[in-house]
Protein backbone atom coordinates (compact mmCIF):
# COMPACT_ATOMS: atom_id res chain seq x y z
CA UNK A 1 0.00 0.00 0.00
CA UNK A 2 0.82 3.58 -0.93
CA UNK A 3 1.87 6.37 1.41
CA UNK A 4 -0.74 8.25 2.74
CA UNK A 5 -0.89 11.50 0.84
CA UNK A 6 -3.35 13.37 3.43
CA UNK A 7 -4.15 12.06 6.47
CA UNK A 8 -6.96 14.20 9.19
CA UNK A 9 -8.18 13.74 12.32
CA UNK A 10 -10.74 16.26 14.10
CA UNK A 11 -12.10 16.11 17.77
CA UNK A 12 -15.09 17.98 18.76
CA UNK A 13 -16.73 18.08 22.24
CA UNK A 14 -20.49 16.70 21.63
CA UNK A 15 -19.26 14.75 17.84
CA UNK A 16 -17.85 11.92 16.78
CA UNK A 17 -14.30 12.23 15.74
CA UNK A 18 -13.51 12.27 12.62
CA UNK A 19 -10.85 10.77 10.73
CA UNK A 20 -9.65 10.83 7.13
CA UNK A 21 -6.92 8.57 5.46
CA UNK A 22 -6.04 8.87 1.87
CA UNK A 23 -3.33 7.08 -0.10
CA UNK A 24 -1.33 8.38 -2.63
CA UNK A 25 -1.91 8.13 -6.50
CA UNK A 26 -5.93 7.17 -4.99
CA UNK A 27 -9.31 8.97 -5.70
CA UNK A 28 -10.80 8.96 -2.80
CA UNK A 29 -15.06 10.35 -1.75
CA UNK A 30 -14.44 11.33 1.13
CA UNK A 31 -18.52 12.49 2.85
CA UNK A 32 -18.34 14.38 6.23
CA UNK A 33 -20.83 14.61 9.08
CA UNK A 34 -21.75 17.95 8.52
CA UNK A 35 -20.50 21.31 7.13
CA UNK A 36 -18.36 22.39 10.26
CA UNK A 37 -15.90 19.43 9.75
CA UNK A 38 -15.77 19.97 6.17
CA UNK A 39 -14.69 23.41 6.70
CA UNK A 40 -11.96 22.19 9.36
CA UNK A 41 -10.37 20.10 6.51
CA UNK A 42 -10.75 22.29 3.63
CA UNK A 43 -9.37 25.41 5.52
CA UNK A 44 -6.47 22.94 6.89
CA UNK A 45 -5.54 21.81 3.80
CA UNK A 46 -5.79 25.27 1.91
CA UNK A 47 -4.11 26.99 4.68
CA UNK A 48 -1.61 24.04 5.35
CA UNK A 49 -2.26 25.08 8.90
CA UNK A 50 -4.46 23.14 11.81
CA UNK A 51 -6.14 24.13 14.86
CA UNK A 52 -5.68 22.58 18.42
CA UNK A 53 -8.25 20.23 18.41
CA UNK A 54 -6.81 18.91 14.55
CA UNK A 55 -4.13 17.21 12.87
CA UNK A 56 -3.17 17.06 9.75
CA UNK A 57 -0.33 15.48 7.94
CA UNK A 58 0.41 15.99 4.00
CA UNK A 59 2.41 13.74 2.06
CA UNK A 60 3.17 12.08 5.73
CA UNK A 61 4.95 15.29 6.97
CA UNK A 62 2.67 16.75 9.80
CA UNK A 63 2.17 20.61 9.11
CA UNK A 64 1.82 21.46 12.65
CA UNK A 65 5.03 23.25 13.18
CA UNK A 66 6.33 24.02 10.22
CA UNK A 67 8.41 26.41 9.21
CA UNK A 68 7.13 29.34 6.62
CA UNK A 69 9.45 28.07 3.94
CA UNK A 70 8.41 24.54 4.51
CA UNK A 71 4.84 25.85 4.23
CA UNK A 72 5.41 27.62 0.95
CA UNK A 73 7.22 24.17 -0.49
CA UNK A 74 4.08 22.14 0.50
CA UNK A 75 1.44 24.26 -0.58
CA UNK A 76 3.22 24.14 -4.06
CA UNK A 77 2.10 20.65 -4.37
CA UNK A 78 -1.21 21.09 -3.37
CA UNK A 79 -4.67 22.24 -5.03
CA UNK A 80 -8.10 22.96 -3.27
CA UNK A 81 -10.97 24.06 -5.37
CA UNK A 82 -13.30 25.34 -2.99
CA UNK A 83 -16.74 26.18 -3.04
CA UNK A 84 -16.33 29.91 -2.94
CA UNK A 85 -13.83 28.90 -5.63
CA UNK A 86 -12.23 32.14 -5.50
CA UNK A 87 -11.60 33.79 -8.52
CA UNK A 88 -10.77 37.35 -9.12
CA UNK A 89 -13.71 39.53 -10.34
CA UNK A 90 -11.86 42.11 -12.04
CA UNK A 91 -9.59 39.37 -13.94
CA UNK A 92 -10.90 37.12 -17.19
CA UNK A 93 -10.67 33.55 -17.18
CA UNK A 94 -7.47 32.97 -18.48
CA UNK A 95 -5.68 35.55 -15.99
CA UNK A 96 -7.44 33.61 -13.27
CA UNK A 97 -6.02 30.59 -14.40
CA UNK A 98 -2.76 31.67 -15.10
CA UNK A 99 -1.66 34.27 -11.89
CA UNK A 100 -0.74 31.94 -9.44
CA UNK A 101 2.07 30.56 -11.70
CA UNK A 102 2.99 33.62 -13.87
CA UNK A 103 3.20 35.47 -10.48
CA UNK A 104 5.30 32.83 -8.62
CA UNK A 105 7.25 31.83 -11.88
CA UNK A 106 6.76 28.07 -11.05
CA UNK A 107 5.40 26.80 -14.76
CA UNK A 108 5.98 28.14 -17.84
CA UNK A 109 3.09 30.00 -19.02
CA UNK A 110 2.92 28.35 -22.64
CA UNK A 111 2.53 25.04 -20.49
CA UNK A 112 -0.13 26.10 -18.38
CA UNK A 113 -1.80 27.59 -22.46
CA UNK A 114 -1.52 23.98 -23.53
CA UNK A 115 -2.97 22.49 -20.39
CA UNK A 116 -6.05 24.75 -20.13
CA UNK A 117 -6.72 24.68 -24.33
CA UNK A 118 -6.94 20.79 -24.37
CA UNK A 119 -9.00 20.52 -21.31
CA UNK A 120 -11.14 23.10 -22.47
CA UNK A 121 -11.78 21.55 -25.97
CA UNK A 122 -11.91 17.91 -24.10
CA UNK A 123 -15.12 19.53 -21.44
CA UNK A 124 -16.97 20.68 -24.33
CA UNK A 125 -15.73 24.74 -24.52
CA UNK A 126 -14.39 26.79 -26.99
CA UNK A 127 -11.25 27.96 -25.28
CA UNK A 128 -10.64 31.07 -27.32
CA UNK A 129 -14.02 32.77 -26.22
CA UNK A 130 -13.88 31.40 -22.84
CA UNK A 131 -10.55 32.13 -21.73
CA UNK A 132 -11.84 36.13 -22.38
CA UNK A 133 -14.63 35.88 -20.45
CA UNK A 134 -14.93 37.01 -16.74
CA UNK A 135 -16.18 35.56 -13.93
CA UNK A 136 -19.69 37.92 -13.88
CA UNK A 137 -20.35 36.51 -17.22
CA UNK A 138 -20.23 33.00 -16.36
CA UNK A 139 -22.51 30.42 -15.08
CA UNK A 140 -21.84 28.42 -11.90
CA UNK A 141 -20.26 25.20 -13.71
CA UNK A 142 -18.18 27.90 -16.28
CA UNK A 143 -16.71 29.74 -12.70
CA UNK A 144 -15.98 25.85 -11.35
CA UNK A 145 -14.21 24.95 -14.50
CA UNK A 146 -11.95 28.12 -14.37
CA UNK A 147 -11.04 27.16 -10.73
CA UNK A 148 -10.40 23.84 -12.19
CA UNK A 149 -8.28 24.50 -14.59
CA UNK A 150 -6.37 26.98 -12.39
CA UNK A 151 -6.49 24.17 -9.74
CA UNK A 152 -4.98 21.72 -12.89
CA UNK A 153 -2.41 24.90 -13.81
CA UNK A 154 -0.54 23.80 -10.73
CA UNK A 155 -0.31 20.26 -11.59
CA UNK A 156 -0.82 19.65 -7.98
CA UNK A 157 0.58 15.85 -6.06
CA UNK A 158 -2.26 16.29 -4.01
CA UNK A 159 -6.08 17.74 -5.68
CA UNK A 160 -9.03 18.41 -3.14
CA UNK A 161 -12.33 19.25 -4.62
CA UNK A 162 -15.01 20.44 -2.43
CA UNK A 163 -18.77 20.02 -3.17
CA UNK A 164 -18.13 19.45 -6.63
CA UNK A 165 -21.78 19.08 -7.77
CA UNK A 166 -23.00 22.01 -5.38
CA UNK A 167 -24.87 24.67 -7.17
CA UNK A 168 -24.78 22.96 -10.58
CA UNK A 169 -27.72 21.53 -12.07
CA UNK A 170 -27.84 17.79 -13.14
CA UNK A 171 -26.28 18.96 -17.33
CA UNK A 172 -23.44 20.83 -15.58
CA UNK A 173 -22.91 17.89 -12.49
CA UNK A 174 -22.23 15.72 -15.49
CA UNK A 175 -20.30 17.65 -17.22
CA UNK A 176 -18.24 18.61 -13.75
CA UNK A 177 -17.92 14.71 -13.35
CA UNK A 178 -15.63 14.81 -16.16
CA UNK A 179 -13.07 16.89 -13.94
CA UNK A 180 -11.91 13.56 -12.84
CA UNK A 181 -10.80 11.87 -15.59
CA UNK A 182 -8.94 15.57 -16.38
CA UNK A 183 -7.04 15.84 -13.55
CA UNK A 184 -6.13 11.64 -14.42
CA UNK A 185 -5.04 12.42 -17.64
CA UNK A 186 -2.43 14.94 -16.44
CA UNK A 187 -1.25 13.87 -13.29
CA UNK A 188 -1.69 9.91 -13.07
CA UNK A 189 0.44 9.27 -9.85
CA UNK A 190 -1.23 12.32 -7.96
CA UNK A 191 -3.93 11.81 -5.58
CA UNK A 192 -7.45 13.38 -5.64
CA UNK A 193 -10.24 13.64 -2.94
CA UNK A 194 -13.44 14.26 -3.86
CA UNK A 195 -15.34 16.09 -0.20
CA UNK A 196 -18.59 15.81 0.18
CA UNK A 197 -21.23 15.79 2.96
CA UNK A 198 -22.47 12.57 4.07
CA UNK A 199 -25.86 13.13 3.28
CA UNK A 200 -24.99 14.10 -0.26
CA UNK A 201 -24.12 11.97 -3.53
CA UNK A 202 -21.57 12.44 -5.53
CA UNK A 203 -22.46 13.10 -9.11
CA UNK B 1 -10.09 61.66 16.36
CA UNK B 2 -9.08 58.10 17.15
CA UNK B 3 -10.28 57.03 13.31
CA UNK B 4 -7.98 59.95 12.08
CA UNK B 5 -5.41 59.26 13.68
CA UNK B 6 -5.58 55.38 12.80
CA UNK B 7 -5.85 56.32 9.44
CA UNK B 8 -2.54 58.28 9.33
CA UNK B 9 -1.20 55.89 10.81
CA UNK B 10 -2.34 53.70 8.50
CA UNK B 11 -1.66 55.63 5.21
CA UNK B 12 2.01 55.60 6.73
CA UNK B 13 2.25 52.04 7.29
CA UNK B 14 0.74 51.49 3.71
CA UNK B 15 3.50 54.61 1.99
CA UNK B 16 6.50 52.17 3.77
CA UNK B 17 4.88 49.21 2.35
CA UNK B 18 4.65 50.30 -1.40
CA UNK B 19 8.67 51.97 -1.13
CA UNK B 20 9.77 48.53 0.35
CA UNK B 21 7.49 46.17 -2.58
CA UNK B 22 8.42 48.23 -5.49
CA UNK B 23 10.64 45.59 -6.90
CA UNK B 24 7.36 43.73 -6.88
CA UNK B 25 7.19 45.34 -10.04
CA UNK B 26 9.37 42.65 -11.92
CA UNK B 27 6.97 39.83 -11.67
CA UNK B 28 4.84 39.65 -14.42
CA UNK B 29 1.43 40.24 -13.56
CA UNK B 30 2.27 43.07 -11.26
CA UNK B 31 4.04 44.80 -14.22
CA UNK B 32 0.79 43.66 -16.38
CA UNK B 33 -1.53 45.35 -13.52
CA UNK B 34 1.12 48.32 -13.69
CA UNK B 35 0.66 49.06 -17.42
CA UNK B 36 -2.85 48.27 -17.29
CA UNK B 37 -3.54 51.04 -14.78
CA UNK B 38 -1.62 53.78 -16.81
CA UNK B 39 -4.05 52.75 -19.61
CA UNK B 40 -6.98 53.24 -17.21
CA UNK B 41 -5.85 56.52 -15.68
CA UNK B 42 -3.40 57.93 -18.26
CA UNK B 43 -4.66 56.84 -21.38
CA UNK B 44 -8.42 56.47 -21.46
CA UNK B 45 -8.83 59.88 -19.51
CA UNK B 46 -7.14 61.51 -22.09
CA UNK B 47 -9.34 61.76 -25.07
CA UNK B 48 -12.02 63.54 -22.23
CA UNK B 49 -10.03 66.19 -21.42
CA UNK B 50 -8.77 67.49 -24.58
CA UNK B 51 -12.22 70.77 -25.09
CA UNK B 52 -11.46 71.62 -21.31
CA UNK B 53 -7.67 71.50 -21.29
CA UNK B 54 -7.49 73.60 -24.65
CA UNK B 55 -10.29 76.14 -23.26
CA UNK B 56 -8.63 76.78 -19.69
CA UNK B 57 -5.91 78.59 -21.46
CA UNK B 58 -7.98 80.37 -23.83
CA UNK B 59 -10.43 81.76 -20.93
CA UNK B 60 -7.66 82.07 -18.37
CA UNK B 61 -5.96 84.94 -21.12
CA UNK B 62 -9.58 86.68 -21.94
CA UNK B 63 -10.31 86.72 -18.84
CA UNK B 64 -6.73 88.34 -18.01
CA UNK B 65 -6.69 90.28 -20.65
CA UNK B 66 -10.62 91.85 -20.35
CA UNK B 67 -10.78 92.12 -16.12
CA UNK B 68 -7.59 93.44 -15.55
CA UNK B 69 -7.43 94.93 -18.30
CA UNK B 70 -3.87 93.50 -18.94
CA UNK B 71 -1.31 93.53 -22.25
CA UNK B 72 -0.71 90.45 -23.91
CA UNK B 73 2.58 89.98 -21.72
CA UNK B 74 0.94 89.71 -18.48
CA UNK B 75 -1.43 87.24 -20.03
CA UNK B 76 1.07 85.09 -20.61
CA UNK B 77 2.98 85.14 -17.19
CA UNK B 78 -0.39 84.38 -15.95
CA UNK B 79 -0.57 81.43 -18.37
CA UNK B 80 2.59 80.16 -17.21
CA UNK B 81 2.17 80.83 -13.71
CA UNK B 82 -1.05 79.86 -13.06
CA UNK B 83 -1.56 77.24 -16.00
CA UNK B 84 1.42 75.46 -16.27
CA UNK B 85 2.41 75.65 -12.55
CA UNK B 86 -0.74 75.51 -10.33
CA UNK B 87 -3.91 74.42 -12.70
CA UNK B 88 -2.25 71.95 -14.84
CA UNK B 89 -1.35 69.34 -12.08
CA UNK B 90 -4.20 70.34 -10.11
CA UNK B 91 -6.59 69.99 -12.93
CA UNK B 92 -5.15 66.28 -13.59
CA UNK B 93 -5.24 65.69 -9.97
CA UNK B 94 -8.88 66.04 -9.92
CA UNK B 95 -9.05 64.14 -13.12
CA UNK B 96 -7.67 61.32 -11.43
CA UNK B 97 -9.70 61.70 -8.41
CA UNK B 98 -12.23 61.19 -10.19
CA UNK B 99 -12.26 58.62 -12.87
CA UNK B 100 -9.17 56.85 -11.08
CA UNK B 101 -9.43 57.36 -7.37
CA UNK B 102 -13.69 55.89 -7.35
CA UNK B 103 -12.47 53.37 -9.54
CA UNK B 104 -9.65 52.00 -7.29
CA UNK B 105 -11.17 52.40 -4.20
CA UNK B 106 -14.40 50.48 -5.30
CA UNK B 107 -12.64 47.78 -6.77
CA UNK B 108 -10.45 47.17 -4.13
CA UNK B 109 -13.47 47.61 -1.85
CA UNK B 110 -15.12 44.67 -3.36
CA UNK B 111 -12.34 42.74 -3.68
CA UNK B 112 -11.78 42.92 0.21
CA UNK B 113 -15.65 42.46 0.96
CA UNK B 114 -15.69 39.49 -1.38
CA UNK B 115 -12.77 37.77 0.22
CA UNK B 116 -10.95 38.08 -2.89
CA UNK B 117 -8.19 39.84 -0.80
CA UNK B 118 -7.91 36.67 1.29
CA UNK B 119 -7.71 34.30 -2.47
CA UNK B 120 -4.81 35.83 -3.24
CA UNK B 121 -2.67 35.71 -0.20
CA UNK B 122 -3.88 31.69 0.21
CA UNK B 123 -2.04 31.97 -3.57
CA UNK B 124 0.89 32.98 -1.53
CA UNK B 125 0.38 36.40 -3.89
CA UNK B 126 0.61 39.43 -0.96
CA UNK B 127 -2.13 41.86 -2.04
CA UNK B 128 0.24 44.71 -1.65
CA UNK B 129 2.67 43.38 -4.07
CA UNK B 130 -0.28 42.73 -6.65
CA UNK B 131 -3.34 45.07 -5.72
CA UNK B 132 -1.37 48.32 -4.14
CA UNK B 133 2.14 48.66 -5.94
CA UNK B 134 1.09 48.70 -9.74
CA UNK B 135 -1.87 50.74 -8.68
CA UNK B 136 0.67 53.39 -6.71
CA UNK B 137 2.90 53.55 -9.27
CA UNK B 138 0.60 53.29 -12.38
CA UNK B 139 -1.22 56.09 -11.19
CA UNK B 140 1.97 58.63 -10.04
CA UNK B 141 3.52 57.82 -13.76
CA UNK B 142 -0.18 58.27 -15.10
CA UNK B 143 -1.08 61.48 -13.92
CA UNK B 144 2.39 63.04 -14.25
CA UNK B 145 1.66 62.11 -18.14
CA UNK B 146 -1.79 63.50 -17.88
CA UNK B 147 0.01 66.66 -16.66
CA UNK B 148 2.03 67.17 -19.07
CA UNK B 149 -0.85 66.37 -21.69
CA UNK B 150 -3.06 69.15 -20.41
CA UNK B 151 -0.58 71.88 -19.49
CA UNK B 152 0.97 70.83 -23.13
CA UNK B 153 -3.25 71.66 -24.40
CA UNK B 154 -3.93 74.53 -22.11
CA UNK B 155 -0.69 75.96 -23.53
CA UNK B 156 -1.19 75.48 -26.97
CA UNK B 157 -5.02 75.85 -26.80
CA UNK B 158 -4.55 79.84 -25.01
CA UNK B 159 -2.11 80.29 -27.75
CA UNK B 160 -4.11 79.18 -30.73
CA UNK B 161 -7.88 80.33 -28.81
CA UNK B 162 -6.70 83.56 -27.93
CA UNK B 163 -6.27 85.62 -31.06
CA UNK B 164 -9.88 85.31 -31.60
CA UNK B 165 -11.23 86.77 -28.47
CA UNK B 166 -8.35 89.37 -27.69
CA UNK B 167 -5.64 91.62 -29.36
CA UNK B 168 -2.85 89.43 -29.42
CA UNK B 169 -0.87 87.13 -32.81
CA UNK B 170 -0.13 83.64 -31.66
CA UNK B 171 3.49 84.70 -32.95
CA UNK B 172 3.43 87.59 -30.23
CA UNK B 173 2.28 85.10 -27.49
CA UNK B 174 4.26 82.21 -28.52
CA UNK B 175 7.43 84.08 -28.15
CA UNK B 176 6.93 85.78 -25.01
CA UNK B 177 5.71 82.42 -23.65
CA UNK B 178 9.06 80.73 -24.53
CA UNK B 179 11.15 83.97 -23.21
CA UNK B 180 9.59 83.44 -19.62
CA UNK B 181 9.61 79.73 -19.15
CA UNK B 182 12.47 77.48 -17.55
CA UNK B 183 12.75 74.32 -17.19
CA UNK B 184 12.53 74.27 -13.57
CA UNK B 185 8.82 75.29 -14.35
CA UNK B 186 8.50 71.60 -15.67
CA UNK B 187 10.48 70.08 -13.08
CA UNK B 188 8.00 71.53 -10.53
CA UNK B 189 4.80 70.73 -11.90
CA UNK B 190 6.80 67.23 -12.78
CA UNK B 191 7.96 66.87 -9.32
CA UNK B 192 4.12 67.57 -7.78
CA UNK B 193 1.99 65.79 -9.82
CA UNK B 194 3.84 62.54 -8.96
CA UNK B 195 2.89 63.71 -5.26
CA UNK B 196 -0.30 64.31 -6.47
CA UNK B 197 -0.61 61.00 -7.79
CA UNK B 198 1.28 58.92 -4.99
CA UNK B 199 -0.70 60.44 -2.45
CA UNK B 200 -4.14 60.02 -4.61
CA UNK B 201 -3.20 56.71 -5.11
CA UNK B 202 -2.00 55.65 -1.96
CA UNK B 203 -5.27 57.28 -0.03
CA UNK B 204 -7.90 55.31 -2.58
CA UNK B 205 -5.63 52.13 -1.87
CA UNK B 206 -5.84 52.13 1.80
CA UNK B 207 -9.27 53.37 1.83
CA UNK B 208 -10.44 50.16 -0.84
CA UNK B 209 -8.49 47.61 1.52
CA UNK B 210 -10.19 49.12 5.16
CA UNK B 211 -13.62 49.90 3.82
CA UNK B 212 -15.59 51.13 6.75
CA UNK B 213 -17.85 47.87 6.97
CA UNK B 214 -17.30 44.11 5.42
CA UNK B 215 -20.81 44.58 3.63
CA UNK B 216 -21.84 46.18 0.30
CA UNK B 217 -22.68 49.64 2.59
CA UNK B 218 -18.98 49.74 3.15
CA UNK B 219 -18.04 50.49 -1.13
CA UNK B 220 -19.68 53.79 -1.59
CA UNK B 221 -18.46 54.89 2.43
CA UNK B 222 -14.90 53.66 1.33
CA UNK B 223 -15.49 55.84 -2.09
CA UNK B 224 -16.42 59.04 -0.43
CA UNK B 225 -13.87 58.53 2.09
CA UNK B 226 -10.99 58.15 -0.53
CA UNK B 227 -12.47 60.96 -2.53
CA UNK B 228 -12.61 63.83 -0.10
CA UNK B 229 -9.44 62.65 1.56
CA UNK B 230 -7.41 62.42 -1.62
CA UNK B 231 -8.83 65.91 -2.45
CA UNK B 232 -7.80 67.20 0.85
CA UNK B 233 -4.24 65.41 0.70
CA UNK B 234 -3.85 67.00 -3.18
CA UNK B 235 -4.79 70.65 -1.68
CA UNK B 236 -2.58 70.07 1.35
CA UNK B 237 0.34 68.81 -0.89
CA UNK B 238 -0.42 71.80 -3.49
CA UNK B 239 -0.25 74.61 -0.40
CA UNK B 240 2.63 72.73 1.40
CA UNK B 241 4.75 72.83 -2.16
CA UNK B 242 4.01 76.42 -3.26
CA UNK B 243 5.56 77.26 0.52
CA UNK B 244 8.62 74.95 0.51
CA UNK B 245 9.47 76.22 -3.53
CA UNK B 246 8.47 80.02 -3.42
CA UNK B 247 8.34 80.34 0.59
CA UNK B 248 11.57 80.82 3.28
CA UNK B 249 13.06 77.09 2.28
CA UNK B 250 13.74 77.41 -1.64
CA UNK B 251 13.28 81.20 -2.13
CA UNK B 252 14.13 82.01 -5.62
CA UNK B 253 14.63 78.30 -7.21
CA UNK B 254 11.43 79.13 -9.21
CA UNK B 255 10.71 82.43 -9.75
CA UNK B 256 8.47 85.10 -11.20
CA UNK B 257 9.93 86.84 -13.74
CA UNK B 258 8.47 89.93 -14.08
Amino acid sequence: MSALALRYDLKRDGHAPVSVAVPGGTTQRVRLPDTEARNHLVGAVLSTRCGLDEELELFGEPVRGLKRLQRGRLHERIGVLTQAMGLISNLNAWENISLEAAYHGTQPIARIAQTAREALQSLGAEPQAFLARLPDEMDPFERKLVAFLRLLAKEPALALIDGLGEGLNREQSARAARFEAEYRARQPEGTLVFVDLAEEEVP
Amino acid sequence: MIRALREVEGGLRLLMNVWLRVPALRRAPVRESFLRQIYFTGVTASTGVVLRASGLGALIIAFTMQVLDADTSLAVKILLWVVLREVGPLAAAMVVILRTGTAVSAELAMMRISGQTDTLRRMGIEPYDYLVVPRVMGVMVATAALTCYIQFLAVAGGMILSPFVIQASFTELYTRFFDLVAPVDFAYSLLKSLMFGFAIALTCCYHGLNPPALSLNGVPQAVTRAVTQSAIAVLVINALFAYLVFGVLFFGLVKAVV
